[in-house]
């Protein structure tokens, strides 16, 4: 049964070459759009990830801290599991950061008759941890160590970056969702068509006694081929364009190249494409009644 | 065999069978006439489950088909070899595919599904034919692929929907002659027809109706 079931499939798909070739290309449109759009949210979300070795966290502490009260306070952060690394700034050494720093401008610090700065611990937060609320969080936390007189850190910053990350992964799975019913409902006319084109012959095959999956097959067959090949065609589309176009763009352009292409996607679409194409069919045909 | 109480069978504006109650049993021929019009064509359907009754119970072999779930339809009609009036070929496939196909729809093996078809070609003449698509055959041609198609497998029942209603009188009687040849391997036939000359001097059963009533029986 499964053999013939592939050879009506083929026998469809042949005879009705050309509307099963338009399915075939819009589907392949539509899986190029949404694969485009899924490589730039791959993009966005792991240029987010590599904030974590930028962003840092300030603890000023209290003027004459002795020195075992600024190890309580460096051990009581290094057991904390939100903090990668601790290090303690002393206010000499600020100083000294903040006149190489001001360069030729040092003179702003001239007249003053002692080190204004604190005593600070430069924390770095886990990848994990790096939402808007797990930070405030934290700051809330190690403000109320002993010692801590003030905590500062890009919140706003921190918070921007979080809301356009979720922004964009959103509209990234909204778009990617309305794209896959486009190719769903594709599949679903192209099959519905050959479906009725065929009524006759069906009613004939329920009439002789053929169970609903020998009426079936050849259509979740053509379904499923006609998606499989819509994401074939999308993916060879999607791998010239990043090999023809991108990689030679980065050559001029620098910031093509930290696009980076997620291999993983390769696979993916013929597979998407045929998952759909199934989905489609199967509503196509709907429930057969004798 | 084929037992049918009470039946009843309205369309919007007519009845088609009204009260109709009967039997045929295992292995009997029996020859369903009447004019056009008189419930033959439904009584058939209703047999094979094309349509149900609206009132009255049906049993078919084993089944019991007011009961019977729709999943369970295909082996039924697995089990009746059915000659539609209007042949009911399909045009796109040759006269070999249109017969393998019930036996396709069964599983069966190519190897054996091969010598099987051209043996049923062969009963109905059509051997050479079996290339040929349906459309380029004559109606008496169409007719005895359908034949070759409804009997290849010796089916439990056969029922047969004027299945000489576009053939000439010698190839009637071929048909009359392949039915008489497999009711006598065992099969349980049923054949509707309007043409009394089909029957007469068969000596089986005739089962006569008008407006949708058994008005009578007779032997042929």
């Amino acid at each position: 049964m499964i053999p013939y079931s592939f050879r009506l499939a083929a026998q469809s798909i042949l005879h009705e070459k050309w509307i099963n070739f338009l399915s075939v290309l819009t589907i392949a449109a539509c899986l190029l759009i949404t694969a485009f759009v899924a490589v730039f949210v791959y993009n966005v979300d792991a240029l987010t990830k590599k904030l974590p070795e930028k962003f840092s966290m300030m603890l000023y502490l209290k003027d004459n801290l002795p020195g075992a009260g600024i190890e309580n306070i460096l051990n009581t952060l290094r057991r904390d599991d939100a903090v990668e690394t601790v290090k303690y700034i002393p206010k000499d050494e600020a100083l000294k950061e903040l006149k190489a720093e001001l360069k030729d401008a040092t003179y702003v610090l001239e007249g003053l008759d002692e080190n204004p700065l604190h005593d600070s611990i430069e924390i770095k937060l886990k990848r994990s941890v790096l939402g808007p609320e797990a930070v405030k969080k934290l700051s809330t936390k190690v403000k109320a160590i002993e010692g801590v007189a003030e905590v500062e850190y890009g919140e706003k910053f921190l918070s921007a970056i979080y809301s356009i990350k979720m922004g964009i992964r959103a509209l990234g799975i909204i778009f990617i969702a309305i794209m896959s019913a486009g190719v769903i409902f594709v599949c679903y006319s192209t099959v519905k068509i050959l479906f009725y084109r065929k009524k006759e012959e069906i009613e004939t095959y329920k009439l002789i006694g053929a169970t609903k999956g020998f009426i079936r097959a050849p259509f979740v067959i053509e379904g499923a081929a006609i998606g499989f090949c819509g994401g074939l065609l999308s993916l060879i589309g999607l791998l010239s364009l990043y090999y023809i176009l991108f990689l030679k763009l980065s050559l001029s352009i620098p910031l093509f190249k930290n696009i980076i292409f997620p291999s993983q996607i390769s696979p993916l679409l013929p597979l998407t494409g045929l998952l759909l194409g199934i989905a489609g069919a199967v509503i196509a045909i709907g429930r057969i009644r004798y | 065999m084929i037992h049918l109480f009470n039946i009843s069978k309205h369309y919007e504006n007519q009845t088609a069978l009204r009260d109709v109650t009967f039997s045929v049993e295992k292995g009997e021929m029996v020859f369903i006439t009447g004019p056009s019009g008189s419930g033959k064509t439904t009584l058939l359907r209703l047999i094979y489950l094309a349509e149900r009754p609206d009132e009255g119970t049906i049993s078919v072999a084993e089944w019991e088909l007011g009961k019977m779930k729709e999943s369970s339809i295909p082996l039924l009609r697995r089990n009746i070899g059915f000659i539609f009036q209007d042949f009911r070929l399909l045009n796109n496939k040759n006269v070999f595919e249109n017969v393998a196909l019930a036996l396709r729809i069964r599983g069966v093996d190519e190897k054996e599904l091969k010598i099987r078809v051209f043996d049923a070609l062969k009963e109905v003449n059509l051997r050479h034919k079996s290339d040929s698509y349906p459309l380029a055959l004559s109606g008496g041609e169409q007719q005895r692929v359908v034949i070759a198609r409804a009997i290849f497998s010796d089916p439990t029942i056969v029922l047969a929907d004027e299945p000489t209603g576009n053939v000439d009188s010698d190839t009637a009687a071929g048909i009359i002659r392949t039915f008489k040849e497999i009711n006598a391997r065992g099969s349980t036939i049923l054949v509707a027809t309007h043409n009394r000359d089909l029957f007469r001097g068969t000596g089986r059963r005739v089962l006569k109706f008008d407006t949708g009533n058994l008005v009578g029986q007779e032997a042929g």
